[in-house]
C-alpha cells in the first residue's frame, strides 16, 4: 500500500518538475516523503505553504495531503483526528486548485480514503456504545462528502447510521431504565429515520419495541406499595405506550408478514392491551408459521 | 478497511424483543399476571372475612393454573402480611378439591371447576377471584375484566354474602361495575 502510494507521488510530481525547481523546500519535502521521513517531511511541506507562491500550486497540498494521510495512519487518538483533518483540508485544496486535474487520480481517491476512515471510526464508536463520538464522526463524514460532491446522496447511509445510533440509545436505556433522556433520543432516532423512509422496517419494529418495553417496564414496577388508584393510573400510562407502539409494529408485519418476530410483537402488545381476541389471532398465526417451518425442516 | 456495509449496520438495529417459540409467556412480559396480583393483594387488604377461623394462621391465597400469576404473587407479596397474618402463596392442582384458602384465584381456563369449588367446604369462607365473562354468575365474588384496554374488576355483592366476606366501601367504589 505504501510502495503504491509513493508511486503515485512521484508520478504526480514529476508532472511538476518546473514548479519543484520553484520551490526547494517542496522538493526536499518530496524526498523526505518518498525516504519515508513522514515529520520532516511534514516541517518542509509546512513550510512551503508559508510561500504565497507555492500555496497557490495543488502539488504542495498534494504533497501535504499524502504527508498528513500517511502520518494519520501511524498515529493515535486525538492526534489522529487532527492529522485527517490536515490530509483533508489539504487534498481538497489541491482537488480545488487542480485546474488542469493533473492530480486528480491521485486526490480525489485519497481524499475518499480519509472520509471514509470518518464512518469507520463513527462505526468504530457506535460499537463501543459511544453515541456522541459516533455522531460528531457521522457528521465530519456527511461534510466531507459533501464539500466534494454537494449532490451525494447519503440518504441510505444516514437511514443505516441513525438505525444503529438508536440500537445504541435503546443499550443504554436498558442499562439505566430511569435514565429517560436515552429513550427519548431513541424515539427521536427512530422517528428520523421513519421521516426519511416511513417503510423502514427496522425503524419501525424497533420504534414500536421500544414503545412496547416502555408500557411493560411501567407495570414491571408495581410494588406492594401501589394501591388500586395508582395500579389504574399505571395501567392507563402503559396503554399509551402500547396504544403508540401498535401501528409501528403493524407496519413492519405488513411489510414482512412472515417475520416471526413482528407476529409475537402484535400478539404481546393485544395482549398487554386485553385485547384476547386479536392477541389470540396473532398467536394462532404464529403456531401456523412454526408448523409451516417445520414442515419446510422436513423435506 | 473496516468499513461496514449499509446491510451489515441495519443489522445491527435489529433489536430482539420478541423471540421465539413461547409456550408460555414469559413472567416479565406477562403484564397481566402483574397487574391481577397487584389487584389482590390490594383486594385482600380491603375485605374482612367474619368467619373467625379465618383471622388466624396465615394468610392463603391460592392460586389454580396461571403459573405466572402465582409466580408474581409469592415474588412481590409473599413476604407481606394482611393485619397479622403473613401472606402464603400456594400453587393449586387444577381440580375441585382444593385447600382452604382467604382467596382463590380460577382463571378462565378451569371455569368450569367453579360449581363444585363452591360446594367444597374447605372454600365456604372462601373469596373467589376469577377472570371469566360470565364468572360472578358462577359464583365468583370478584371478576377481573378488560375496560378501555385496561383490567378493572367487578364485584358479585351478593355472592360476597354468601362467603360470609364484607367488601369495604373503597373496594366498592373502585369497582368498574357492582353487582347487588
Amino acid at each position: 500500500m505504501m510502495k503504491h502510494l509513493l508511486a503515485i507521488i512521484v508520478c504526480a510530481l514529476l508532472h511538476v518538475a518546473p514548479a519543484l525547481a520553484q520551490g526547494g523546500a517542496l522538493a526536499q519535502a518530496n524526498q523526505k516523503y518518498q525516504a519515508g521521513d513522514l515529520k520532516g517531511a511534514r516541517t518542509l511541506v509546512d513550510e512551503a505553504i508559508k510561500d504565497p507562491e507555492l500555496a497557490r500550486m495543488p502539488d504542495v497540498w498534494v504533497l501535504r495531503g499524502f504527508v498528513y494521510k500517511d502520518l494519520y495512519k501511524g498515529a493515535a487518538k486525538p492526534e489522529a483526528d487532527i492529522l485527517r483533518d490536515e490530509a483533508m483540508a489539504s487534498l481538497y485544496t489541491a482537488i480545488v486548485e487542480d485546474k488542469d486535474r493533473k492530480f486528480l487520480a491521485s486526490s480525489r481517491p485519497a481524499y475518499w480514503y480519509m472520509a471514509k476512515t470518518m464512518y469507520n471510526d463513527a462505526v468504530n464508536a457506535l460499537n463501543a456504545v459511544q453515541p456522541e463520538p459516533a455522531m460528531a464522526y457521522y457528521a465530519k463524514y456527511g461534510e466531507a462528502l459533501r464539500r466534494l460532491a454537494p449532490d451525494t446522496a447519503t440518504v441510505q447511509a444516514d437511514i443505516d447510521f441513525n438505525n444503529a445510533l438508536g440500537t445504541v440509545y435503546v443499550k443504554l436505556f436498558n442499562e439505566d431504565r430511569q435514565q429517560y433522556g436515552w429513550y427519548d433520543k431513541a424515539v427521536a432516532v427512530y422517528k428520523r429515520v421513519l421521516a426519511m423512509d416511513s417503510a423502514n422496517y427496522g425503524a419501525n419494529y424497533n420504534l414500536a419495541t421500544l414503545y412496547y418495553n416502555r408500557g411493560v417496564y411501567n407495570i414491571q414496577r408495581i410494588t406492594p406499595e401501589n394501591d388500586i388508584p395508582s395500579l389504574q393510573q399505571i395501567q392507563e400510562a402503559s396503554r399509551e405506550f402500547f396504544t403508540l407502539a401498535l401501528p409501528y409494529m403493524l407496519k413492519a408485519h405488513q411489510m414482512r408478514p412472515g417475520r416471526a418476530e413482528t407476529i409475537l410483537g402484535l400478539e404481546s402488545i393485544h395482549y398487554s392491551l386485553q385485547d384476547e381476541d386479536k392477541s389470540r389471532h396473532y398467536r394462532r398465526l404464529f403456531e401456523e408459521l412454526e408448523h409451516d417451518e417445520m414442515k419446510q425442516r422436513d423435506h | 478497511m473496516t468499513l461496514l456495509t449499509g446491510a451489515a449496520m441495519a443489522l445491527m438495529a435489529l433489536a430482539t424483543a420478541f423471540t421465539g417459540p413461547q409456550q408460555q409467556r414469559e413472567p416479565d412480559k406477562d403484564t397481566k399476571a402483574m397487574i391481577e396480583a397487584s389487584y389482590i393483594y390490594n383486594i385482600a387488604k380491603l375485605v374482612e372475612w367474619r368467619d373467625p377461623a379465618m383471622r388466624q394462621g396465615p394468610f392463603v391465597i391460592g392460586v389454580i393454573g396461571s403459573a405466572n400469576l402465582y409466580q408474581e404473587l409469592a415474588n412481590k407479596y409473599a413476604n407481606r402480611a394482611i393485619g397479622k397474618q403473613p401472606i402464603e402463596v400456594r400453587k393449586l392442582p387444577e381440580m375441585a378439591e382444593v385447600d382452604r384458602c382467604h382467596i382463590l384465584f380460577v382463571p378462565v381456563a378451569n371455569k368450569d371447576l367453579l360449581p363444585a369449588i363452591l360446594r367444597n367446604p374447605n372454600a365456604r369462607s372462601t373469596l373467589i377471584i376469577s377472570d371469566c365473562p360470565e364468572a360472578l354468575a358462577h359464583g365468583a365474588v370478584i371478576n377481573f375484566i378488560a375496560a378501555r384496554n385496561t383490567i378493572k374488576y367487578e364485584i358479585s355483592l351478593a355472592n360476597a354474602e354468601k362467603q360470609r366476606i364484607d367488601v369495604g366501601l373503597t373496594l366498592r367504589q373502585l369497582a368498574d361495575r357492582v353487582v347487588e
